[in-house]
């Protein structure tokens, strides 16, 4: 079993206006294990993606205090392929496309970054996989073999992000709005996927602002995040309370102070 | 004062020639490039500076050489020189029945002197030129002639392989003359090599495309010309009424080298891509002029250049649209991009657009950047180790020559050499 642990995490982005560095996280906690599916929601702009930007390692988040604990080792010093390496994973909100490098061949690279330089993926063996993670995903060969993400639609690089997942199976993946933007057949391939992987060696951090996706993988936890910190946690009937009664009512009946974007 | 070129090499030139059983009409062109020689200066490039490489100063030109790797290109029509022979030749019996010409200059010479009279450096590259062009002619050692007759359409692609020869004391000065005439389509490909080591040597090369009215030439060239190796290269075309003639160019040298890339678009509607990519590595110096010139009305000329520069080595990059008085209705736009991998690292991008007509559009696009940060960090986040990261945003940087190549297998080369020599780069 391995454990992934975010400890009073404060993190900040420098406003390239500004030039002045922001508080964007002020606190987070949070602990999961493989086997666990954890849930995040919380309303545009409380820091969701800065969260999970911060675990991989983007440098444009820079973390002023707190931990992230993997296996109970701190990853903070670690530049982002090495975090990747030692087993996470962000299916990011918004994936860089990479036009002259097919995306077998990036798969291929990422694997192999992962094994001795002796005990490189044998080309069938790849194959092989290849073509079943594909076909949980209702995927052909033919996006397989063009560049990486380049043309492709929001969907198809959504669906993209889950067969690396699959291909490179980490231990704990962070899934940011995985959803959106996916049809609704889509959504039933991607969770399809997503469950495909579950079990005692997998975990997963899914945000999501749609509870229609928990019922598809339906999580352990659901925690919710305003303004920079989780201010409740629960199981998955929170979600649900949350898609009838809205962030205001959760604000309110914890009495936080805090301004919702779409409030006049 | 130095002596004058003709006066020095006159003798050697003449017996050159003679012993290469020349015709006595290109012997007479040899030696009239050698008086122009003295007369003529090298030609200027915009912020590209190499008159001390020397280029102008003839070495030796006939030796033998003896080459034991077999780089015969794989392909059913090609020709493979190395120094100044030709190894070995194929051309499909269908294609030479319908008159097609792929022979080495020197047969060319005896065989086809009527075609060499009229297109060997009349319609694009003159040796009166310039200097350099000059001395092509007249110190010229080896090269091609590729002759597709009108109406007549390849469609495999014809392959030449060029081994330039350091084991010698040698330069190698050598031309490539293509005419496509009307109606016709080839696709050319060749690879430009060093072998050997133990001299340093001079490459002068001139290569002449000549596409007639409504005729398709796509052109690919793969250079990696070592760094005891230093050149001029010049390939340049024209066009006749509603051609197409494109360009793709691998620039993977590892010594000093300047380009002189471009077309003369001179028949109405007619368009060019001309597309280079380059690397630069350790101190080597590479500066490429690609210039298109709109001379006919309706005509398209698009210049793309992606460059990528490491270590202590200097890349520059001209682009030269040019559209002349009563072009209308004409285009010229052009990018050049360069990446600097290293502080030490110079690089230029000069876009450069003379227009001298109004109803036309023109554009350009010029920038010296580095490594996209987003693209980085998102190899990065699935294990990949930095170097192979940027390896892998560079290839994706310079992927708009890579997947112009037609012949899959020469892409594959094409990726490795760009693999091979960013890997020698980082170091
Ligand atoms: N790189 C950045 N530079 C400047 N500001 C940033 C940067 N990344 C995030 N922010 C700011 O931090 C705040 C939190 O952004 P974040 O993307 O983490 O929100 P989120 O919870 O993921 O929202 P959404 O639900 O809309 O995706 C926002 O105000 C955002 O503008
Ligand atoms: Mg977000």
């Amino acid at each position: 079993m391995s454990t992934l642990e975010i400890k009073d995490l404060h993190v900040s982005v420098t406003d390239d206006e500004k030039g002045e560095g922001q508080e964007i996280l002020k606190g987070v906690n949070l602990s999961m294990s493989t086997g666990e599916v954890h849930a995040i929601m919380g309303p545009n702009g409380t820091g969701k993606s800065t969260l999970s930007q911060a675990i991989m390692g983007n440098s444009a988040y820079k973390v002023t205090q707190g931990d992230v604990l993997l296996d109970g080792k701190s990853i903070l010093d670690l530049p982002v392929d090495e975090r990747a390496r030692l087993g996470l994973f962000l299916a990011m909100q918004y994936p860089a496309e990479i036009p002259g490098v097919t995306n077998v061949e990036f798969m291929r690279a990422a694997i192999n970054a992962r094994r001795d330089e002796d005990k490189q993926i044998p080309v069938m063996e790849f194959i092989k996989k290849l073509e079943a993670k594909q076909k949980i995903l209702d995927m052909t060969d033919e996006m397989s073999e063009r560049y990486l993400n380049e043309g492709f639609s929001g969907g198809e690089k959504k669906r993209n992000e889950i067969l690396q997942l699959l291909m490179i199976e980490p231990k704990f993946a962070i899934l940011d709005e995985i959803d959106s933007g996916l049809d609704i057949d889509a959504l039933k391939v991607v969770s399809r996927g997503v469950n495909s992987m579950r079990g005692d060696n997998f975990g997963s951090l899914i945000i999501t602002h749609y509870q229609r996706l928990l019922n598809y993988i339906v999580p352990d936890q659901v925690h919710v995040m305003m303004d920079g910190r989780i201010v409740k946690s629960g199981g998955p009937d929170l979600a649900k309370k949350l898609e009838d009664e809205g962030y205001a009512g959760l604000r309110d009946d914890l009495h936080l102070d805090v301004k919702l974007t779409d409030e006049i | 004062m130095r002596a004058n070129l003709i006066d020095k090499y006159k003798d050697e030139v003449t017996s050159f020639s003679e012993s290469k059983n020349e015709p006595d009409w290109y012997k007479q062109v040899r030696l009239d490039s050698l008086a122009k020689a003295d007369e003529l200066s090298l030609p200027k490039y915009e912020k590209i500076n190499y008159r001390s490489w020397r280029l102008d100063r003839p070495g030796v030109i006939n030796a033998d050489s003896e080459i034991k790797n077999d780089n015969k290109p794989q392909a059913d029509n090609y020709i493979y020189q190395a120094g100044n022979q030709t190894l070995s030749s194929s051309l499909d019996e269908e294609l030479s029945d319908k008159g097609v010409i792929l022979t080495d200059i020197f047969s060319a010479m005896n065989d086809y002197p009527e075609l060499m009279k009229k297109y060997f450096m009349t319609k694009v590259t003159k040796a009166e030129d310039n200097k350099l062009t000059a001395l092509n002619a007249a110190f010229l050692n080896s090269g091609i002639f590729l002759y597709v007759p009108r109406g007549v359409h390849i469609n495999k692609s014809i392959q030449a392989m060029f081994v330039q020869d350091n084991s010698v004391d040698c330069d190698f000065v050598h031309h490539v003359l293509i005419v496509a005439e009307a109606d016709s389509e080839v696709t050319y490909l060749e690879n430009l090599v060093s072998t050997g080591s133990g001299y340093k040597n001079k490459a002068n090369i001139v290569v002449e495309v000549i596409a007639a009215d409504d005729s398709r030439v796509h052109f690919s060239a793969l250079d990696q010309l070592s760094k005891d190796t230093t050149t001029y290269l010049s390939r340049r075309g024209c066009t006749g009424n509603n051609t197409r003639l494109d360009w793709a160019i691998g620039f993977m040298n590892d010594g000093d080298v300047i380009g002189d890339f471009g077309t003369d678009l001179l028949g109405e509607g007619s368009h060019t891509e001309a597309k280079v990519v380059a690397i630069t590595t350790g101190d080597q110096v590479q500066g490429i002029d690609t210039k298109v010139t709109n001379y006919g009305q309706h005509t398209i000329g698009h210049i793309l250049q992606h460059g990528v520069i490491l270590q202590k080595s200097t890349l520059t990059f001209n682009g030269v649209g040019h559209i002349v008085k009563g072009a209308r209705g004409s285009d010229a736009q052009q990018e050049s991009r360069v990446l600097m991998l290293s502080r030490k690292a110079r690089g230029d991008a000069n876009p450069i657009l003379l227009i001298d007509e109004n109803d036309v559009t023109a554009g350009h696009a010029a920038s010296v950047g580095r490594v996209n940060e987003d693209q980085m960090y998102y190899l990065m986040s699935r294990g990949i180790d930095e170097k192979t990261a940027q390896r892998l945003v560079i290839r994706g940087f310079l992927s708009s020559v890579i997947s112009e190549i037609p012949e899959k297998d020469v892409r594959a080369s094409l990726t490795q050499m760009i693999e091979r020599k960013l890997i020698n780069g980082q170091q």
